[in-house]
């Protein structure tokens, strides 16, 4: 049973988009697709959940980081801030690669590891990107 | 010289628009001197004809601006002659200016030699002028050299002897002063006051000026529902003509073995087969050419809707219709207007503030003043309101967050302040 809710909650999270793309018979086909491993996944889910509790957060630390508000009170918002999910903070977001989910080597500004850069650039995918030499 | 001959046709043509300007500088760099002065004295020469008949409107105002621009002429020509002294080109558009200016100069000494003369029938034709004025700016004056068919095939001959730079002029006049007959009764003295004053600016004032009136007693005297006939008349005339056919012994066909070439006379286009014919057969009788039947009256479509908008109805319409029909993106270029219509891509050119049209119409002082908030159900005094004020300070400076956003912050901290009251309150103890 417990394997049942994961395969439907975790694939859940699957990419479906609707009538974006239509056949030509004019029917609507649930374009499914999915996310490279369940690792992405997660990644993902850890994402939206950041992105969620960002405010909160925030203002908890205000609380916390402060020289003025009583010692009592910046405690009292310590053990409120460690109740809040995991997945909440950011820091346990990981930068993958959005085409190969490898999480070291990815350049930051393509969302690419280093592998798959190279595999676009060499095929000329990557605009602006030329093979240097000097 | 090839490529010089296509550069001069494509010129010819418009296909490249280039500025009269820059085209002596870049022909003929030894005739630097000439050319300019043969092009700006063409395109002075050609001002007293286009002056005289199109702006007379402009007459008033154009005196007033004429002499502003020379004033400021000479100042730009310093300024620029100092700045620029290196290139050609602006040096040749300096001498251009000041050619231009001497023309000018000369134009504005004609134009108060000749109101001496005006200033006798000034008084008399200051209202006609200004009616005329008046009208001309209300209206939209047509400049067409197409005379109208009309009827009876006499008057044309009296039109024919008019010269031919006149009619423009005349057309336009002719325009003119018929929608301003149309009240007849107050306008008639003013009218003819204003054909006067209109012709006297013409070269051939008095001949001009009779033919003027000529038109204008015609026009009168033709009943406007006449006038409105005429247009039956001219789709009866078209409908009672018999449809000729054209003896070209079919020209379009050639030998089926020859090869044609596009347009650009790149490639070739493809075997057509007997469709140009058939063409050519369809398109002899047409629905514009054959006699009006007159089965639907003319006043069918008048009761258009006047709403408000499209209801939610014609909306639904209008979707179910996008939905039905074929919508696959045919390339890229679909596809990313799709993406655009849907938020997945940015819209170009790039905005900043995409999502915050409404924020930009939000004062200011409800992003700065934020003390107000403060004051409600806040402690005046302690480490609270201390902390708080920091807060404030900080949202005050900061350009990204919205009104809205920055009073839930506030919000949100008050109502965890009232819920820590009894911490607050032994931590004071």
């Amino acid at each position: 049973m417990a394997a049942w809710k994961l395969l439907s909650t975790g694939m859940g999270l699957l990419q479906s988009s609707l009538p974006a793309c239509r056949s030509p018979l004019g029917v609507v086909e649930q374009v499914r697709s999915y996310y490279v491993d369940w690792r992405m996944l997660r990644d993902v889910k850890r994402r939206q959940m950041a992105f969620e509790y960002a405010d909160t957060r925030l203002r908890i630390n205000a609380i916390r980081k402060n020289t003025i508000l009583p010692k009592e009170l910046q405690e009292i918002a310590d053990k409120e801030i460690a109740a809040l999910p995991r997945d909440s903070c950011p820091v346990r977001i990981r930068n993958r690669c959005v085409m190969t989910s490898r999480p070291r080597g990815v350049k930051r500004r393509w969302r690419l590891s280093r592998i798959v850069f190279r595999h676009l650039a060499d095929h000329n995918q990557m605009s602006g990107i030329q093979r240097s030499m000097w | 010289m090839y490529r010089r001959l296509i550069h001069i046709y494509q010129v010819r043509n418009g296909l490249i628009h280039i500025q009269n300007r820059r085209l002596p500088s870049t022909k003929c760099k030894e005739r630097e001197s000439f050319v300019p002065v043969i092009w700006a004295t063409g395109r002075a020469s050609q001002r007293p004809l286009g002056t005289s008949s199109i702006s007379f409107s402009e007459n008033k105002e154009s005196s007033t601006s004429l002499s502003e621009d020379n004033k400021k002429r000479p100042e730009e020509n310093e300024a620029s002659a100092e700045v620029n002294s290196d290139r050609q080109e602006n040096t040749k558009i300096n001498e251009g200016n000041e050619i231009s200016n001497a023309m000018l100069t000369s134009q504005l000494e004609t134009e108060p030699v000749v109101k001496p003369e005006d200033s006798k029938k000034f008084d008399k034709t200051k209202t006609g002028k200004e009616s005329l004025l008046e009208l001309l700016g209300a209206m939209k004056v047509e400049v067409t050299t197409i005379r109208k068919i009309r009827p009876p095939k006499i008057p044309r001959i009296n039109e024919r002897p008019d010269p031919q730079p006149m009619e423009s002029a005349h057309s336009m006049f002719q325009h003119a002063t018929a929608e301003g007959s149309q009240q007849r009764e107050t306008l008639n003295p003013t009218l003819v006051a204003a054909a006067s004053a209109a012709a006297s600016t013409l070269p051939n004032s008095r001949q001009a000026e009779s033919e003027l009136l000529q038109q204008l007693r015609k026009h009168e005297a033709i009943p406007e529902t006449q006038r409105r006939a005429d247009g039956q008349n001219i789709g009866d005339i078209i409908a009672d003509m018999k449809v000729g056919k054209r003896q070209n012994g079919r020209s379009n066909a050639r030998p089926s073995s020859q090869i044609r070439f596009d347009d650009d006379g790149q490639g070739y286009t493809q075997d057509r087969g007997i469709t140009g014919e058939l063409d050519a057969v369809r398109t002899r009788k047409s629905p514009f050419t054959s006699k009006r039947l007159n089965i639907f009256t003319a006043g069918a479509e008048q009761d258009s809707l006047s709403d408000l908008g499209p209801t939610l109805w014609d909306i639904n319409l209008a979707k179910q219709i996008v939905q039905t029909t074929n919508q696959m993106p045919r390339n890229g270029f679909e596809e990313m207007i799709q993406w655009t219509k849907e938020g997945k891509l940015w819209q170009y050119p790039i905005n900043n503030e995409a999502g915050l049209e409404e924020e930009a119409n939000v004062p200011f002082h409800e992003h700065v003043f934020l003390e107000k908030h403060l004051d409600e159900s806040f402690p005046r005094q302690g480490p609270v309101r201390h902390f708080m004020e920091l807060v404030i300070t900080g949202l005050a400076k900061n350009h990204h967050l919205t009104v809205q956003q920055k009073q839930e912050h506030i919000a949100w901290f008050r109502d965890y302040f009232q819920q820590k009251d009894n911490v607050l309150k032994e931590a004071e103890v």
